[in-house]
């Protein structure tokens, strides 16, 4: 087994059902603070946060809920929390009983009945599959890739076997697959751009996206209304709802509120058109962007590779090869972790760990050991950093 | 009444005191029964923010009203309007409610006001009613005690429109002598609109119905600013909704007319089809709903009035609706072309799901080449004046141009 890396845990933004950022006190925090993992000693490595709690798993494999439902559970391979449904990935007792997916009310403590659950067969286990080939991607994918989980009616999707999803993301109303081969398909609703076929029409099944074909993707993210894709050579590509800035292109809302990061921004407030659907290319004096339906590539400072992109409802997060953190979008609960509560509309560099001398850490090899951002659904950023000595 | 005498800190006591009034009496009366569809923790939010109103932490509840509203918009803006939960817009609504109250616990600046004035708006616009309709009331007493008054301090310019030299000298009014008019009827029986009219579904335009109404007479530019002025609307920019730079925004009614009917616009404004006289009841008193609506299936509680105010040279491009139409003008003049249900063919529709109720054809320039059909078509047309009613019948195509400086008020009924 490799060899394995700690660190910490940080966390910023929205907190107010007492999830377990840093201090804890207030509703915000603005600027990263070690998260407070519950239990002693506890070696987290996975977070998922929904708006109103989050939930940790522990490599032994142990469940903490913190905020406004709380519990502790053991046998839990991985868990996947959203406002209306916590779902969880458990170990079936003994070898070969494969797993079982479940579902609770939040609130329950996962005690009694779950709302429902699904054995999921050890032949979908990637672990001991021919050719050593990894296990397929974390929740709400399901292992084996043959299916998905979703907070609303179906709960249970399955998955066309040919798609080979490797991973898969939820946003408000759409979804995002990567394939094994670096595809990156999308369906649902598409009033916002989100699935980045050039319309604004919905699609009721996967449906590749043609413009970055012959890209191979290394990552996907979903946010509330938009899309996020890192190649494997480090490019970023983003599309679907900008209102909070959240594409990193020109918005008109966040000029108007005087916030926009860059100069060019504010100067065009007189003579911008908001531009309901524009073409890809950014940069020269670009008009006001609401939505973006196609895949538009996002200029970080020259030199950065993205190796990791996540993202909240309205906000975006990027890790770059040197293990720096970038934000931008929606900023009003410190999400952004810029020690401020404004949104912006460019990317920016989340100082915090740049003085703490931290570095993010990514570990894109060996899933099962992945550390990687998690911004909650809503509002809450975690994110995993080694102490660089 | 003196109202820019009296002290700030006493006028914003009688404020507090008026906006105490309207709310229930005690902390169980202020909750909304809502469905499983909203989730425990935000119910929970709902009654730890009004524990902190009832308890005098106006700062705190601000910041759980925050919470709410955030969280509840992202509800409203997930999947088709139509599909949005109503509790949600019941809960979104909630959150104005207490954010606007909280803005005016603090000793009052102008400020503040028209701030919860604006959030009251918001709810109005984007929830639902609530506790017996109380942000409508909440309103009312929010516009009542803006200090300034209600209509902004009179600038150099303050002619009406109407009396100032056209703007643009080149109005194309169509010569409708040429064209297939609309047929005209002073005061039908209901029988006779509806075996005539209504049951064939034929377009006609009703004199003598409307030209009474109080709003004929009343609704000037200084009427419209002095009773909505301060109020938050939806308004569209752009020259038609089809055009790819066209957008929605909000502002008050003030800014909107200084912007897009005052001071030399530059885009077209047009603030359409907006329920406004659901948001200001005071606006609802000059109309009355035409007597021939009682000839369709639905209650009157189910009949939309929208209002369609904007300068000269809105243009609606050609669509259809799913409903009845009565379409009363009230001030300035529209060009109105009618084509029949039967002629969709012609008329090329657009095949997206978001546009399918609307031609791709610009009418009065139209692109004969892509669109050969089009030239062929009958058509009626008509233009409409003040205290005329245009009636459309349900899926007729219909496309609109203001000639003039207008307002116009339709009825959708079924």
């Amino acid at each position: 087994m490799a060899e394995e890396r700690r660190g910490s845990w940080f966390g910023f933004g929205f907190c107010g059902f007492g999830q377990a950022l840093g201090s804890g006190r207030g509703r915000q925090v603005h600027s990263p603070e070690p998260l407070q993992t519950p239990g002693e000693g506890a070696d987290v490595c996975r977070v998922s946060a929904s708006w109103s709690y989050t939930a940790f798993v522990t490599r032994g494999g142990r469940l903490e809920l913190s905020g406004s439902a709380g519990c502790a559970a053991g046998g839990c391979r991985d868990a996947w929390a959203s406002e209306a449904l916590l779902v969880v990935l458990r170990a079936g007792p003994g070898r070969g009983a494969g797993t079982e997916l479940q579902a609770w009310a939040p609130g329950s403590a996962l005690s009694g009945e779950p709302l429902w659950a699904h054995t999921v067969g050890p032949e979908a286990e990637g672990e001991d599959a021919p050719g050593g080939e990894p296990q397929a991607g974390a929740l709400p994918l399901l292992p084996g890739g043959r299916a998905y989980v979703s907070p609303r009616p179906p709960f249970y999707s399955p998955l066309a076997p040919e798609l080979r999803a490797r991973r898969l993301e939820l946003g408000a109303e759409h979804a995002l697959l990567l394939d094994e081969a670096g595809q990156v398909f999308s369906w649902g609703q598409g009033r916002h751009g989100q699935l980045g076929h050039g319309t604004l029409e919905a699609e009721l099944e996967p449906r590749p996206l043609e413009a970055l074909q012959g890209v191979p993707m290394a990552e996907v993210a979903a946010g509330g209304w938009h899309s996020v894709c890192v190649s494997e050579t480090g490019d970023i590509y983003i599309w679907g709802w900008n209102d909070s800035g959240q594409l990193a292109l020109p918005s008109r809302s966040l000029a108007e509120v005087g916030k926009a990061a860059a100069g060019e921004a504010s100067g065009l407030k007189e003579d911008g058109c908001d531009v309901r659907t524009a073409e890809g290319e950014s940069g020269g004096l670009a008009p006001f962007i609401a939505i973006q339906p196609f895949p538009a590539l996002l200029d970080l400072p020259p030199g950065t590779d993205a190796v990791k992109a996540s993202c909240g409802s309205r906000h975006t997060a990027v890790v770059t090869r040197t293990g720096e953190l970038y934000t931008w979008g929606w900023g009003k609960y410190g999400q952004l972790g810029h020690k401020d509560t404004s949104s912006l509309d460019r990317p920016r560099r989340v100082e915090y760990f740049v003085d703490k001398r931290l570095q993010s850490f990514l570990f894109s090899t060996d899933p099962s050991n992945q550390k990687v951002i998690w911004p909650g659904r809503k509002k809450t950023i975690y994110l995993f950093e080694r102490m660089n000595l | 009444m003196a109202e820019g005498d009296r002290e700030p800190l006493a006028r914003a006591g009688t404020l507090r005191e008026a906006l105490r009034a309207l709310l229930p009496p005690t902390k169980e009366e202020l909750t909304l029964q809502l469905g499983e569809r909203v989730e425990r923790s935000v119910v929970r939010l709902l009654r730890e923010a009004v524990e902190l109103f009832c308890g005098g932490r106006g700062g705190e509840c601000l910041q759980a009203s925050e919470a709410i509203l955030d969280y509840s918009w992202e509800k409203l803006n997930t999947g088709p309007w139509r599909d949005v939960h109503r509790d949600w817009r019941r809960v979104y609504a909630f959150g104005c409610l207490l954010k606007a109250v909280c803005l005016c616990e603090e000793p009052g600046d102008a400020g503040a006001v028209a701030a919860a004035l604006r959030v009251c708006d918001m709810g109005l616009l984007m929830g639902a009613a609530i506790l017996g309709d109380i942000l409508t009331k909440v309103a009312a007493v929010l516009q009542a005690h803006l200090p300034s008054g209600k209509r902004p301090a009179p600038g150099p310019a303050q002619e009406q429109p109407h009396e100032k030299k056209a703007r643009h000298d080149r109005v194309w009014i169509p010569d409708v002598r040429s064209e297939r008019t609309v047929p005209r009827l002073r005061c039908p029986s209901l029988q006779h609109f509806r075996k005539h009219f209504l049951v064939p579904g034929r377009p006609v335009i009703l004199e003598g119905v409307a030209d009474q109404w109080p709003c004929m007479k009343k609704w000037s530019l200084e009427y419209i600013q002095d009773v909505a002025g301060c109020r938050t609307v939806p308004v569209e920019v752009g020259s038609r909704y089809t055009d790819e730079e066209w957008s929605q925004t909000l502002m008050t009614v003030n800014e909107f007319i200084s912007k897009y009917i005052r001071d030399e616009p530059r885009d077209v404004g047009y603030l359409a089809q907006h329920q406004l006289f659901d948001q200001i009841p005071e606006l609802k008193r000059d109309i009355s709903i035409p007597d021939y609506c009682c000839l369709g299936d639905g209650d009157e509680e189910e009949i939309t009035i929208n209002a369609w105010f904007g300068p000269q040279g809105t243009v609606s491009p050609l669509h259809q609706d799913p409903q009845q139409n009565f379409l009363v003008q009230v001030t300035g003049r529209k060009y109105i072309r009618l084509y029949s249900p039967q002629e969709s063919e012609a008329l090329y529709p657009h095949d997206t799901h978001l546009l399918h109720n609307t031609s791709q054809v610009d009418v009065e320039n139209p692109d004969l080449e892509k669109f050969p059909k089009f030239a062929e078509a009958p058509f009626l047309s008509c233009i409409l004046s003040p205290g005329e009613i245009l009636f459309i019948p349900v899926k007729y195509w219909h496309y609109v141009r203001a000639l003039d400086l207008s307002f116009s008020v339709s009825f959708w009924w079924s």
